[in-house]
């Protein structure tokens, strides 16, 4: 395996970015020398750590990324989030996560629901600007992601990449699966394969065969006219696996039929290595595939000071918009049969209610009705809380209207978050 | 440019009200805009009445008669994209300038953006595509089409005819 020859550049950069005495004029500096790195058309090969927890800044980060970088380089970018769920651009958050205990607050008051009640305090909720399904992030997990030409790529070759660098720290259950993910076999068995076979290790079963492996990264792509974005989580030892299922299971997903990508689920695990051995081998990997002769490897940390660059900026407040957070679900329809004699189905659509139809024996009674007008054209991203909302227009109070909003307050809240 | 153009792009991703911005905050791109707008509402020149192609992968179809143009992606898009699980319609009446994000692609957990070339009103979309996204691979030039826009100015940036093209996309 090749030296890497940007390691001891990081340290230098690190220090001067993080140290305690590192003065604002030097960070500065690093910032705007970032933007010139990065789009040089002299820098072929660009590898990149952030020391944010941030993500919604490294999403950012790396969206900049994506449009600056020249169209013939290949960038690595390594990054590690707080608590986070975060859905593919297409999904519906309804349908894909458990959104009442998103809040740990929120989560407290309403204990008696469910289950061990969490410790990891707040999660975030985060859309990206990826395809793919919902995956959780915590700091136990390292999100590695390739920006290339798109003529190079193919929506395996960096997963097996990755699998080379776990091999060469000795995890050799890894390998690539069909999906474009990466999986640790767990099977008994020891067959013949060819150790450089990214696709298959000694342990791979038949598909459907138990033991099943367990998924440790999950893939997404972003593609433009030029470039390829191709993003993963990497499972290397997070605290909260047991709880990451309550995290993406939501009450409300067999009430809602919806449009756009549904999350195929799968059993994880841990692949237990620590976050920093991992890094510097993946690194490594990198500039031994890319970093051949006369390209210089360019080997840095960005974090919260690039936040100062514009364009990082309104990617980030972008991203925390309720716009961008709610209505940019794909349509769907809630289909509410809470009584026998009485029915609700709701459309959804740009993130307005464009249908609330009332069925059944009861649905002349005359606040349903009113409860229908006022649904109606109604952004569902400013309805916070849905006996409030309907309360305040809907006079005089009665018991169907109470259980209509605690249908719709379970299935389709929208929560207060704190970073949205 | 580039910069600025991804800049609107991602605006027009983020929010449909982004098109109903108010007049005094205008983008760069419509006052950049302004007078040719003015002069040629409605036309578009001749050379622009066969299909065209973007190095996007989009094709542009205008009408006889130069008011509506037709949009969708190019059959080689659709082949090099895979299998189509949904896609992201612009909302009818949306103000669009052109290379605009209107609208967005997905694929093999890949989301890809649908640019336009021309400027001007989305009068209809191709609601199909949301019941049934695969109908974009079988006939993405013909029925696979995405949504219609009145134009309004001369369409934006590189436009190729078939057989450049072809020549473009073998090269790539």
């Amino acid at each position: 395996m090749a030296p890497s020859r940007g390691l001891p550049l990081l340290r230098h950069i690190s220090r001067v970015l993080l140290g305690p005495h590192g003065s604002i004029a030097l960070a500065r500096r690093a910032i705007s020398s970032f933007t010139e790195k990065l789009a040089s058309p002299a820098n072929k090969v660009q590898s990149y750590i952030s020391s944010s927890r941030d993500p919604f800044l490294n999403l950012s980060i790396e969206d900049h990324i994506l449009r600056t970088s020249p169209p013939d380089s290949v960038i690595l970018f390594l990054y590690t989030n707080r608590p986070c769920v975060v859905i593919g651009r297409n999904q519906n958050p309804w349908t894909e996560v458990n959104l009442a205990i998103l809040n740990a607050a929120a989560w407290g008051g309403r204990a008696a629901e469910g289950t061990a009640s969490p410790t990891i305090g707040h999660v975030d909720l985060v859309r990206r600007r990826s395809g793919g399904g919902a995956v959780f992030h915590d700091e136990g997990n390292v999100n590695w992601s390739i920006t290339c030409p798109m003529a190079d790529f193919t929506r395996d070759k960096h997963a097996e990449m990755v699998v080379r660098a776990l091999r060469g720290l000795g995890i050799e259950r890894a390998r690539v699966n069909k999906r474009h993910d990466i999986v640790l076999d767990q099977g008994h068995e020891k067959r013949d394969v060819d150790p450089y076979d990214t696709h298959m290790t000694t342990y791979t079963t038949d598909e459907g065969a138990l033991p099943r492996p367990l998924k440790v990264s999950g893939s997404a792509y972003k593609l433009t006219r030029a470039r390829a974005l191709h993003h993963a989580t990497t499972l290397l030892a997070s605290p909260n696996l047991h709880i990451i299922p309550q995290y993406l299971h939501s009450p409300a997903k067999t009430f809602i039929q919806a449009k756009g990508v549904e999350s195929v689920s799968s059993p994880v695990g841990n692949i237990g290595l620590e976050i920093a051995p991992f890094q510097s081998c993946l690194q490594e990997e990198f500039a031994t595939m890319y970093g051949k002769a006369g390209k210089h490897c360019i080997v840095e940390t960005v974090g919260e000071d690039h936040l100062k660059i514009p364009e990082i900026k309104k990617g980030y407040d972008e991203l925390r918009t309720k716009d961008w957070m709610w209505s940019q679900t794909p349509q769907f329809t809630l289909t509410l049969r809470p009584w026998d004699d009485i029915g609700i189905d709701m459309n959804v659509h740009h993130g307005v209610i464009k249908t609330f139809e009332i069925t059944g024996a009861r649905r002349s009674t005359g606040n349903l009705e009113k409860v229908r007008s006022v649904l109606l054209k109604q952004k569902l991203q400013d309805i916070h809380n849905w006996h409030d909302f309907l309360r305040s227009h809907v006079i005089p109070w009665d018991p169907e209207s109470t259980m209509i909003a605690d249908w719709l307050e379970k299935l389709v809240p929208v929560p207060e978050l704190p970073n949205i | 440019m580039a910069a600025r153009l991804s800049a609107v792009r991602v605006a027009r991703q983020l929010t449909s009200t982004a098109s109903r911005r108010p007049s005094f905050l205008p983008s760069p791109c419509t006052q950049r805009a302004a007078v040719p707008l003015q002069r040629r509402l409605f036309t578009v020149s001749a050379a622009a009445k066969e299909k065209k192609y973007t190095e996007d992968h989009e094709w542009i179809d205008v009408s006889a008669d130069g008011k509506t143009a037709t949009l969708g992606i190019s059959d080689y898009a659709a082949k090099a994209l895979g299998d189509v699980v949904y896609i992201e319609l612009p909302q009818v009446d949306m103000d669009v300038n052109a290379g605009d994000a209107i609208g967005a692609v997905e694929s093999v957990k890949s989301a890809s953006d649908i640019l336009t070339p021309i400027s001007g009103k989305v009068t209809e979309v191709n609601s199909a595509l949301e019941e049934k996204p695969a109908g974009i691979n079988k006939d993405p030039e013909g029925e696979g089409w995405i949504a219609k826009v009145q134009i309004e100015g001369e369409p934006e940036g590189k436009l190729m005819s078939k057989e450049e093209y072809t020549a473009f996309t073998e090269d790539a």
